[in-house]
């Protein structure tokens, strides 16, 4: 079971390096939609936390306790399992504060009816759903 | 000719908004069981681990079936020719697809499927050269026993070119017993229901219920769509009673599967209200849906 909103508060919080110094943070992220995802036809855009912004390509993506960039999920045949929460990792020395962020996530996906298909990839689209692609969420962070 | 006598079942779509959230697949059985629905229409998605669910997961789901007396009917699968990046799949990539999704269908005991086939406009108009795919993937139905049908969803209507001069051309053409039409009851909406004034659909152009009876032959599963029911078991927007008396007068036997699509499915996660709206309304909806299906069917 999730929670009922895109941006999981729980699995919210700083991550370690072996030194254990912090080195970023990490949330989960289930979409709101009826159906699973082929990774191929998922489009993910910036991370943003109290307006700072973290590009999509510095994005680390855990699934299945295997680690991708935004680019490799391109390539990456495997189902997105309905509800199943995707990690999202963050590099950023020093982490959070703790406290209350609000926290938002860019995620399309190249739907393949009820519109036209994505002729043409570009490599800066989000997609071509017609469903919201910003989500967002105040969490509180405590470690 | 002698009566039909349809299926009376629901789609556990209709549940999506909770399933994973506060319902699990048994919960959504269970309340299934409740209506004194028959039989269900599952989405490739809502089997774990899609699409190779582990023989533990198989045997859960028949212990399901079993337990709460429901018959498998449709499964929800997609023809997605534009997965990746670059040209469309082949039809060797897409055949593949398509026999992957029939075994799954046939293990779990459907026979019909929701086909799914890429669209380049609101309309639904497939994406052309679709004829090849699907015709190279008939001996594989064949094999697995299950049906293809294309969804006919509003604003899609039984008339609308494509139906009769693609879909239609292509049942005659191959003489194929494996692909036909869900035709979704979306079809004969005359007007928009309470909540979805704001949704921009025409309704000037619809299906007739009469139009139905030459689709009927081709149609083994179909969703009895609606968006909202009101306290007196009723649909007031689409002529539900004309549609099923046309379908039981000319014999036809298949699976109506009830399919909520309200308006909560759009609000439901904006608020702790709306989603605790969400977990009462949406049960309680296809709980009054089942009841009107039972009037009108008469079990």
């Amino acid at each position: 079971m999730v929670e009922f909103q895109s941006i999981q508060q729980r699995g919210f919080h700083n991550t370690y390096a072996p030194d254990g110094s912090i080195n970023g943070f990490e949330f989960r992220f289930v979409p709101i939609y009826y159906k699973g995802y082929w990774f191929t036809q998922c489009r993910f855009g910036n991370v943003t936390v109290d307006g700072e912004v973290f590009d999509r390509d510095s994005l680390i993506f855990e699934y299945d306790g295997l680690e991708y960039s935004r680019e490799e999920l391109f390539d990456l045949n495997k189902y997105w399992q309905f509800r199943e929460p995707l990690i999202i990792k963050v590099r950023k020395e020093g982490g959070l504060s703790i406290g209350y962020h609000e926290v938002a996530l860019q995620f399309g996906w190249v739907m393949n009816y009820n519109g036209g298909p994505e002729l043409e990839f570009d490599g800066s689209g989000l997609g071509n759903t017609i469903f919201p692609k910003d989500h967002s969420r105040r969490m509180l962070l405590c470690r | 000719m002698e009566k039909g006598h349809p299926q009376r079942g629901i789609s556990v779509y209709s549940y999506e908004v909770l399933l994973g959230k506060t319902m699990t697949l048994e919960d959504v059985f269970l309340e299934m069981y409740d209506t004194g629905a028959t039989c269900f229409e599952l989405l490739t998605s809502y089997i774990d681990n899609y699409p190779n669910p582990s023989p533990a997961w198989v045997d859960k789901y028949w212990r399901l079936c079993e337990k709460y007396q429901l018959q498998p009917a449709e499964l929800g699968h997609w023809a997605e020719n534009h997965l990746h990046r670059g040209p469309a799949a082949s039809d060797e990539e897409m055949v593949a697809l398509l026999k992957r999704d029939f075994e799954l269908a046939h293990l779990l005991g459907f026979k019909s499927l929701r086909t799914k086939i890429t669209c380049v406009n609101d309309l639904c108009d497939p994406e052309p050269g679709w004829q090849s795919y699907i015709e190279k993937a008939l001996p594989y139905a064949e094999k697995y026993d299950v049906r293809m049908q294309n969804e006919v969803h509003g604003p899609t209507t039984l008339h609308t070119p494509h139906i009769r001069d693609e879909y239609l051309e292509f049942i005659h053409r191959t003489g194929t017993k494996h692909f036909g039409f869900n035709i979704d009851f979306g079809t004969f909406q005359t007007k928009p229901a309470k909540g979805m004034e704001w949704m921009p659909m025409g309704f000037g152009d619809v299906t007739k219920p009469e139009e139905i009876v030459e689709f009927l032959p081709y149609s083994w599963t179909c969703h009895t769509k609606f968006t909202n029911m009101d306290e007196n078991f009723d649909e007031t927007t689409i002529p539900y009673r004309d549609v099923i008396r046309l379908m039981i007068d000319n014999g036809w036997s298949g699976n109506l599967v009830s399919e909520y699509e309200g308006p909560v499915r759009f609000t439901a996660e904006r608020s702790y209200e709306n989603f605790g709206f969400a977990m009462q309304e949406i049960p309680e909806q296809v709980r009054r849906h089942q009841i009107m299906m039972r009037n009108l069917l008469g079990y």
